[in-house]
């Protein structure tokens, strides 16, 4: 591999590996800004990955293993809003249990069906569509970073706009921002918070679905554990976003980048591999902790 | 029939055994500004929240513009044309004016999108009309006290509000803020709005008010037409007549100083008007001191001061003569300090805990050996209060499972069981039945017989007219009166103290010169 080559696959393949962060973060900002912190991101994704890895493969329809995932997902974040939200246990742990019930009932089925605790590898099944565009392909480097990915990947570019016009254009997204900054204020004026926390919960049931989908579909495989640790990291970026969908872009496209990284730097460099494949951790804990810096001299400052 | 008649009101709070309205008529006429007013925990703020529909009467009818209505929520009451202008102000800080205001009823454009523009120019429109001083696009966060106010009454207005509840709208607000208050007020009715004001403070009343209800205890004592009382008679109207407590005050002598206050004052940044105003307080060992005044004039500022949860920014508090202006609420019971907090379900007990818990949290350290809580021990001790104090509990049952009157029990045994020589009540009987309120009365006049100095702070002032040796009425902060409870002295002119009527300090700033005069 020569040195002035290296970068551009690299960063083709940080574009590949930063959608499914991206959709997860961009749900969980819709839960964050309705006032929740939503740990259950991981587990959603998860259950997002099975399903639809399952179901494409049982009916032979990318489209329908889809939205058959995206359907599973959102129901358990029903069932975690509705514990959480009308049964008013705490959301801390709700979340944890739906991430471990998440971890457990893949696994289980997964035994049930295919009867196989490990990878289940789905040979007949049709890869993701790939966007080619050849006249933009051309264009140097950026066209060979940007262009020929999987539908799925522009599908979250789209999200962010979506998330954004929500957000910041709609009667919703005013009331979704409204409820997590001052919920008496939404309550006073007779709407109800719990109504649109429920609604934020199923928001990241949807994008946690997809971002699930891509994980397994682009594998043609389902590996337990398959998000490892994903959704985690995606809520980390909601964070170092700043709790804008841009914002949120930007910090994916870092993790994106630093498991890249670490995917091309074993071997490539001499450094032990566990080092390696804990770079994209290594970094979120850097990036964690930058940001509380930042945030600490910010808050400093409007006081003054 | 009236523009808005409230008929037969009545709502009981099972959880803690008040009947906060019993059988309330209220009647308002068209485009007349209607003072609703009383003591803290009359029942104004319920009638008010039952008529804004948050919360639902368990009898009687409201009509409104002639016909029978049933409120189930806030938007049902804004349906009909009333708005609520909450007395702690319900907007999200990081949003516009603009966009508090149309929250919830949002103008759109295609349909799916917010449209910004006609929100600003609908919001510009009421202000200009009703000659409000807030920009739209400024943010809540930034803005004062008095336009944070003007935001809530613009968005009523914005909803096509014709009757609007104001509760204690002037509490919060400076006396300019006020000013301004009364001109919009004045403003809304040249416009035909009508509009209920809640308040406790008397000028308001005869300023501003057509009529008056006058309520007490959960009922409606009076309807007046301003025009036609005095503050005086009102203030009668308000506290009711003397009710003799069944207790026997038997005379004392007073020894040393077991507490003291020497100007204690609190201002907060950005508030012109200080918290507390240079307070003098003593209290002997022997004596039973009572503190009377309205909520909000600085009853729980000396409360919070005295237990050690909010210093004070001047002045100095000696307990049995120990400096401990400075001293944290632990340094402060390890100095003797023994306290019944008015917030009993919150700051004096530990609802999920046990009551074995509850009774030993102040003195844990006496039940260890090695380090470890001596089981037999603190059961002993807790059936021993139990039994002393003939609480309804058993040991190991959490403190949330016992009534008002028995938690009240649990911590006024704790509290008692140390042999203080200096303990605080404030507000002990508020909510109890009278049996429990009884109860807290003679064990205040056991302490005070045993030698013990016992500070009473209360908005009750039958307990304190019927315990107290001397009293202190606080309004606005400051010390207005300070009388021996001698036969002379009876609830009407505690009354009119508290009420701001009279005031022995002639004012913050002269009392001030005397002192430097004397200095």
């Amino acid at each position: 591999m020569s040195n002035s080559s290296f970068p551009v696959p690299m960063l083709h393949s940080t574009i590949r590996i930063m959608a499914p962060f991206l959709l997860a973060a961009l749900g969980g900002l819709f839960t964050e800004l309705a006032g929740m912190l939503n740990i259950a991101l991981e587990g959603l994704m998860l259950i997002g990955a099975f399903f639809s890895v399952v179901f494409a493969a049982a009916t032979g329809s990318l489209f329908l293993g889809i939205v058959l995932g995206i359907a599973a997902s959102v129901a358990a974040a029903y069932v975690f809003g509705f514990i959480s939200l009308n049964l008013r246990a705490n959301v801390f742990i709700t979340g944890l249990a739906t991430n471990l019930f998440a971890e457990g009932i893949t696994v289980v089925l997964a035994f049930q069906i295919f009867g196989n605790k490990g990878v289940i590898r789905f040979e007949n099944l049709a890869r993701l569509p790939v966007l080619s565009i050849p006249s933009l392909q051309r264009i140097p480097v950026l066209g060979d970073i940007l262009v020929g990915h999987n539908v799925l990947v522009y599908v979250s570019w789209i999200m962010v706009v979506v998330a954004a016009i929500i957000i910041y254009k709609t009667p919703f997204g005013l009331r979704i921002r409204g409820t997590g900054s001052n919920p008496g204020a939404v309550e006073a004026i007779g709407l109800s918070p719990k109504r649109y926390r429920m609604y934020a919960i199923l928001i990241s049931g949807f994008t946690c679905g997809l971002a699930g989908a891509i994980l397994s579909l682009q594998m043609g495989a389902f590996v337990p554990g398959i998000t490892a640790g994903r959704g985690w990291i995606a809520l980390v970026a909601i964070y170092l976003g700043n709790k804008t969908p841009l914002g949120i872009f930007i910090a994916c496209m870092v993790f994106g980048f630093a498991e890249s990284f670490s995917n091309y730097a074993q071997g490539a460099i001499d450094v032990p591999a566990d080092f390696i494949l804990s770079f994209p951790y290594i970094i979120t804990v850097i990036a964690m902790i930058g940001f509380s810096i930042v945030q600490h001299y910010r808050l400093k400052g409007s006081d003054t | 029939m009236a523009y808005l008649q409230m008929h037969g009101i009545t709502k009981l709070y099972p959880a803690s055994g008040v009947l906060a309205n019993d059988a309330v008529d209220l009647s308002v006429e068209e485009n007349e500004i209607h003072a609703v007013i009383g003591e803290n925990g009359a029942g104004k703020s319920t009638l008010m929240k039952l008529l804004y529909g948050l919360e639902q009467p368990d009898a009687g009818e409201i009509h409104f513009r002639g016909k029978h209505v049933a409120i189930r929520d806030p938007l049902a009451a804004n349906r009909l044309g009333i708005g609520m202008v909450h007395q702690h102000f319900k907007l999200v800080p990081d949003f516009t004016v603009a966009e508090n205001v149309v929250l919830g009823m949002e103008p759109r454009k295609q349909g799916l999108f917010i449209d910004r523009q006609s929100a600003v120019k609908d919001v510009t429109k009421v202000i200009e009309e009703h000659g409000f001083s807030i920009d739209p696009k400024q943010k809540a966060k930034d803005l004062t006290v008095g336009q944070m106010q003007q935001v809530e009454i613009v968005k009523m207005l914005y909803r096509n509000a014709e009757l609007l509840i104001l509760d204690e709208p002037t509490s919060v607000l400076t006396e300019q803020e006020i000013e301004s208050l009364f001109a919009t007020l004045g403003n809304l009715l040249s416009r035909g709005k009508t509009i209920i004001l809640i308040t406790h403070k008397l000028d308001e009343v005869t300023h501003m008010s057509h009529r008056v209800t006058v309520m007490r205890g959960g009922k409606v004592v009076a309807v007046r037409n301003t025009s036609d009382v005095d503050k005086r008679e009102l203030s009668r109207l308000m506290v009711g007549k003397d009710i003799l407590l069944q207790v026997n005050r038997g005379p004392t002598t007073y020894g040393d100083t077991v507490l003291e206050m020497k100007e204690i004052s609190i201002r907060c940044r950005g508030q012109e008007r200080p918290l507390l105003d240079r307070i003098d307080l003593q209290v002997r060992s022997g004596e039973l001191v009572g503190i009377a005044g309205v909520g909000g004039n600085g009853l729980a500022e000396i409360e919070d001061v005295i237990g050690g949860l909010r210093g004070a920014t001047q002045g100095s508090m000696f307990l049995n003569g120990v400096d401990v202006t400075s001293f944290s609420s632990e340094q402060l019971r390890e100095a003797g300090l023994a306290y019944v907090p008015a917030d009993r379900l919150h700051r004096g007990a530990s609802l999920p805990s046990t009551v074995r818990e509850n009774c030993i949290v102040t003195k844990h350290h006496d039940f260890l050996r090695a380090g470890v809580l001596q089981r037999r021990d603190v059961r002993e001790f807790t059936r021993h209060l139990i039994d002393q104090f003939s609480i309804a509990a058993s040991e190991g049952m959490p403190a949330g499972n016992l009534s008002g009157g028995n938690i009240q029990k649990m911590i006024l045994a704790r509290e008692l069981s140390g042999q203080s020589n200096f303990i605080l009540f404030s507000e002990p009987t508020w909510g109890l039945d009278i049996a429990s309120s009884q109860f807290v009365y003679e064990k205040m006049l056991e302490l005070r017989e045993r030698g013990a100095g016992v500070l009473l702070i209360s908005s009750n002032l039958d307990e304190i007219l019927g315990l107290a040796d001397t009293i202190l009425v606080l309004y606005r902060g400051r010390v207005v009166g300070r009388l021996e409870n001698t036969d002379t002295l009876s609830k009407e002119i505690i009354g009119e103290y508290m009420l701001g009527l009279r005031d022995d300090s002639h004012g913050p700033h002269e009392t001030n010169q005397t002192e430097v005069r004397r200095g």
